[in-house]
């Protein structure tokens, strides 16, 4: 019975009427969960139509499985710890950028052959690196977010023309409303600023904007395999193997 | 009967207000700007307020840009102001943290890449005006404690801070492409928590105060010359 006495003491100093107590309470409750630790669940964010001319290529793209389920946890000595589930974020995040930067795109499944496919390039991204702080870490209000991607290029004939790893960083102040929504928030402005990245320098950092071009230009002059020009090393290597040969007395 | 609640009810107005001004802490203000360029606005051009990047290690707080946007769009005088998110949103990705402009030299690359200087035009935006600062504190003092028991409770001491809000708005007009000029509001606010049984705080709205300031400083600023 001392429990609800203390009960109904509570009762009594948070105020009389249950609707009085439930309005007292939930804050409250919320206040004291906030400092064992929070977990925050994204929804795929969608980021606006770019203004940009899409590139005239197709490309075959395949999402790493953690594309489509990425969780993070960040433990801070003394603190409460933290955790983010991305879900489906980057898979959707991709999705939508490529659609609106290349002509055409094909998502292709685990076991797809990209070069079966009428493709100019074939593009795999996948994440590098993920971290996060917290406010109680960097003694700021606020929470940043850093994610690196890395984008692996390769052309029609499946060699590999480019690997660009880029970093982006979202940061957000903890709101009133806690930090949930800030670090969600941050994770955000992060994905932004990758897409904004890779509108801005994918065709300079790749050139797969030319993947197209390439392509044609290959298939217009096959490589004559009598006539191909030496590689430098093998100028240099030749003469001293023909010199070789003629010492030698066998 | 009518008449004498409604004298009550101004009566009860009044007080409240002026208890309310009583309450507040110590605020000093300075705001000073600098004119570059003529300005002027004229029917269907509008504003756009953005917070300059945090990749350039800026931390102006969200909540202090939009009480600018609504400063500033307010009243008879109010000028047409575009949500600095819808604005952001529909020149993606040009002026996201990363690719946004940092000198209004970079805003001709700008106006050459596809669609932006059309989609400028549509919005009719005139001015752009990039905050830069935030509100810290700076000094804090004095002791205050609390206590309850079965019997009630109670706080009993005395305890202050200092705020400081320093803020800077760059004004860019996107007719010439160039800077209009700028403006800085410099903000120090102290509040006090006295407590006797009841803590009496005594706030002082330093950020709202250089909210305030810098939006009435930048509509005089914009439509200072009619002559654009």
């Amino acid at each position: 019975m001392a429990g609800s006495g203390k009960t109904a003491e509570m009762a009594l100093v948070l105020g009389r009427s249950g609707k009085w107590r439930a309005f007292w309470l939930t804050p409250a409750a919320a206040i004291a969960l906030s400092g064992c630790g929070s977990s925050v669940t994204m929804d795929p964010p969608t980021i606006p139509e770019p203004l940009l001319e899409p590139m005239e290529v197709t490309v075959g793209v395949r999402f790493p499985e953690n594309f489509s389920s990425f969780s993070h946890e960040e433990e801070t000595v003394g603190s409460e710890d933290w955790s983010i589930d991305l879900g489906r974020s980057n898979e959707v995040l991709f999705t939508q950028l490529f659609g609106y930067m290349f002509e055409n795109v094909i998502v292709l499944g685990p076991d797809d052959d990209p070069y079966a496919l009428d493709i100019d390039a074939y593009i795999e991204p996948s994440i590098d690196a993920f971290e996060f702080s917290v406010p109680s870490q960097t003694k700021t209000d606020f929470f940043a977010v850093w994610i690196r991607y890395r984008i692996k290029v390769f052309n029609s004939e499946g060699e590999q023309i480019a690997n660009w790893p880029l970093a982006a960083y979202g940061k957000s102040q903890a709101s009133a409303l806690g930090g949930s929504a800030a670090l969600q928030r941050a994770a955000v402005l992060a994905m932004r600023d990758a897409a904004a990245l890779m509108i801005d320098k994918l065709d300079r950092e790749t050139g797969v904007g030319s993947a197209r071009t390439l392509r044609s230009q290959a298939a217009a002059s096959p490589v004559d395999d009598d006539n191909r020009p030496l590689p430098a090393s093998a100028k240099e290597f030749l003469p001293a193997l023909a010199r070789e040969f003629s010492d030698d007395p066998g | 009967m009518i008449q004498a609640k409604r004298s009550t009810l101004l009566l009860r107005t009044i007080a409240g207000g002026a208890l309310l001004t009583l309450m507040t802490g110590c605020v000093t203000s300075r705001l000073e700007n600098a004119r570059e360029g003529v300005t002027g606005i004229a029917d269907g051009e509008s504003v756009v307020i953005m917070a300059k990047s945090y990749h350039l290690g800026n931390h102006t707080e969200r909540s202090y840009l939009s009480c600018v946007e609504d400063a500033l769009a307010r009243g008879r005088t109010g000028l047409n102001v575009i949500p600095h998110q819808q604005f952001v949103d529909s020149l993606f990705p040009w002026f996201e943290p990363r690719t946004a402009p940092a000198e209004t030299k970079g805003l001709v690359k700008l106006m050459q890449r596809p669609g932006v200087a059309e989609r400028l035009a549509e919005k009719g935006v005139r001015y752009i005006v990039w905050l830069d600062g935030d509100t810290e504190r700076v000094a804090s003092g004095g002791s205050l404690s609390c206590a309850a028991g079965p019997g009630g409770g109670g706080c009993f001491g005395f305890a202050w801070w200092q705020n400081d809000a320093d803020y800077n708005a760059s004004i860019w007009d996107l007719k010439g492409l160039e800077s209009a000029g700028t403006i800085s509001a410099d903000v120090s606010g102290t509040s006090f928590l006295p407590a006797l049984v009841v803590p009496i705080p005594l706030i002082a709205r330093t950020q709202t105060a250089a909210c305030k300031g810098l939006a009435d400083q930048l509509r005089q600023f914009i439509v200072a010359d009619t002559g654009a």
